[in-house]
């Protein structure tokens, strides 16, 4: 599950998974949500693949983010499936969505960026959460 | 983390300064220094904004203090609201994150010839108009595009280099902050994604708290400056508030992410991965700025088109050429950049690199950087409010070279977090309850105009108070707004 949070200028993410891979889905699917009010009304026309490898699981969610608003801005794609598999170096990931259509898509925030402030990845007892501040 | 208060030291120094001392963490190099009032001072405590301040007198090279203006909020690394400068030859670093994402964004005002009397009537027209002619918003590209080549020279040049295609005047250069071109800008240090993520993009507002605004001259506070400036009481004017868009976000996302283990690598602790820096005489320092610079060259052309266009719609809606309706750019001013200046430092004149975060230069009377025209004046400062209230126009004064590295406050601040502002507004028509307060407004998305609400931001009054009395710059004339286009 993912929830937002307060911070005055931007905005705070929550994320809350029983693994790592659904995290990692859950983080894309909040990044998304910012993006667009209604999530739901993305169709899976098209799947691309995202490849991405770092040494670190939150750099990798990071860079994994960051390549989600990449899509987004330059592809003009939105997502709404994310079949992840991760390995201790590298992250693969099948995004199923579609071009963003203005008709059907309520746009809400331009995301100008992930910020690395208070960016925390990290296991729980009950699997992962991460938190982070996306910059509006 | 969510939103916490701040419960370190505060000394007060003087009526408008209040001081964390270096003492509060043993890597702070200097103090942080916060310019408020006793009516702002609760409200900047409320979050972690002074922990920020803390936070940036860590930085290597850093001279006198950790600076933060009235307007100061809770940001990412650096507060909102925040001035720091560094030596080079101290070690002195530079700092994306002291620039920040949105790399020049800033601040254009507009004159006119017109009046209340004769816009009244065609108002609606009029921001319909300009909602309709000037791309705003998530996901919308702009009408001009421009090849590989062209984004080159934009970058290399900044606006001077669209004089040519009729979109800039010689003018228009003289009266945008530092004729709108950092010098050292490379365009090959600018990434491939940020040429994509530019192409459409120079000439559209974006979102967040991106604005066009039709204003009034609500009140006159200095006759002479005012005159000097072209603006007279119930004048119309026209405030742009735009940056170097996608190109900007994506040239500061490289710079982190090519920071990543720099600090390190120096030996520079952070107490923030956010403040990640790099000596300013290192590879990585360099690369930084020749890119930064670029960005900040390109944020120069997007608000010079974004005029243009502004210009466009008040001469379909009136019949008139802008010149015939006297629309004059006032000044255009940055508030998210790094500049390096000569500044008296402990009596010593040094060359300095002044990260301003959401803050302005306010130069005063008699600099060599400002036009002629305003020589005798002071640099003109604008300052966006929000959309119900007002919006100033100060100038700098010679406080600002004394206390602050030539530099004021940039807004009112926020006050709401998002979040909070969106439920403040659920069930409300925001639009409709600024038309009653005279004020149309169209936006993009409702949620936009909801997070952007007058209430979620301070007093702007309360924050041009502060500087005034302060001494880092002076009023000039207080702006109402009557028509707002929203992302």
């Amino acid at each position: 599950m993912f929830e937002t949070f307060d911070h005055t200028a931007d905005l705070g993410l929550r994320i809350a998974a029983a693994t790592r891979e659904e995290l990692f889905s859950e983080a894309a699917r909040g990044l998304t949500a910012q993006i667009v009010e209604n999530s739901e009304a993305i169709e899976p026309r098209e799947t691309v693949v995202i490849e991405k490898s770092g040494d670190a699981v939150d750099y990798l969610l990071f860079d994994w983010l960051d390549e989600l608003l990449y899509q987004y801005e330059c592809k003009q794609l939105l997502f709404r499936e994310f079949r992840i598999e991760l390995s201790d170096h590298s992250l693969r990931a099948e995004c199923v969505g579609e071009p963003v259509d203005p008709s059907r898509h309520r746009l809400a925030h331009e995301v100008k960026a992930i910020t690395y402030h208070d960016f925390v990845v990290e296991p729980t007892p009950d699997g992962w959460r991460a938190e982070f501040i996306v910059d509006i | 983390m969510s939103k916490q208060a701040y419960h370190g030291p505060l000394e007060r120094v003087s009526d408008w300064v209040w001081k964390i001392p270096r003492s509060y963490h043993p890597g702070m190099r200097v103090d942080g220094l916060i310019y408020s009032s006793e009516e702002l001072i609760d409200q900047l405590i409320a979050d972690q904004a002074p922990e920020q301040v803390a936070n940036v007198a860590h930085l290597p090279g850093i001279q006198v203090a950790s600076l933060a203006m009235p307007d100061i909020h809770w940001g990412y690394g650096f507060t909102i609201g925040g001035v720091c400068a560094t030596d080079p030859d101290e070690g002195g670093v530079i700092s994306p994150g002291g620039v920040g994402y949105d790399i020049n964004c800033g601040v254009r005002l507009i004159r006119t010839n017109l009046t209340y009397r004769h816009v009244k009537p065609q108002l609606q027209q009029l921001v319909d108009e300009l909602f309709r002619n000037i791309p705003a918003g998530t996901g919308r590209g702009g009408k001009y595009r421009f090849d590989r080549k062209e984004l080159r020279t934009l970058m290399a040049e900044g606006p001077r280099a669209l004089i040519d295609r009729g979109l800039a005047t010689p003018r228009d250069i003289e009266y945008t902050e530092g004729h709108g071109r950092l010098d050292g800008a490379d365009p090959d240090l600018v990434s491939e994604r940020a040429y994509e993520r530019g192409r459409d993009q120079c000439g559209t507002l974006g979102s967040g708290n991106h604005f066009l605004e039709v204003q009034i001259v609500e009140s006159i506070h200095d006759a002479h400056a005012a005159e000097v400036m072209g603006l007279e009481k119930d004048m119309i004017c026209v405030m742009i508030h735009s940056g170097s868009r996608g190109l900007g976000y994506q040239v500061c996302d490289d710079a982190l992410r090519m920071l990543r283990g720099v600090p390190e690598k120096y030996g520079i602790e952070l107490p923030d991965r956010q403040l990640a820096c790099a000596p300013v005489n290192s590879p990585e320092g360099t690369h930084y700025l020749g890119a930064m610079r670029a960005a900040a060259n390109f944020a120069w052309c997007n608000r010079q088109l974004l005029m243009t266009q502004a210009r466009e719609s008040f001469a379909t809606v009136f019949g008139q050429t802008w010149e015939e309706l006297g629309m004059d750019l006032v000044y255009d001013v940055a508030h998210n950049i790094a500049k390096f200046e000569q500044h008296d430092v402990g009596g010593v004149d040094k060359k300095v690199w002044v990260h301003r975060k959401g803050a302005t230069r306010a130069f005063p009377p008699g600099h060599a950087e400002i036009p002629q025209a305003y020589q005798e004046i002071g640099q003109p400062v604008i300052i966006p409010g929000d959309m119900g209230r007002a919006s100033w126009v100060l100038v700098g004064c010679e406080g600002s070279m004394r206390q602050t590295f030539g530099t004021t406050c940039h807004g009112a601040g926020r006050q709401l977090s998002r979040t909070a502002a969106v439920r403040q507004a659920q069930g409300r028509r925001i639009d409709k309850e600024l038309l009653s307060r005279g004020v149309i407004a169209r936006a993009q998305s409702w949620k936009g105009l909801a997070e952007e609400q007058p209430d979620a931001y301070k007093d702007v009054n309360l924050v041009v108070d502060v500087v005034h009395n302060a001494e880092l710059s002076r009023k000039v004339a207080r702006m109402k707004p009557i028509g707002v286009v929203k992302g």
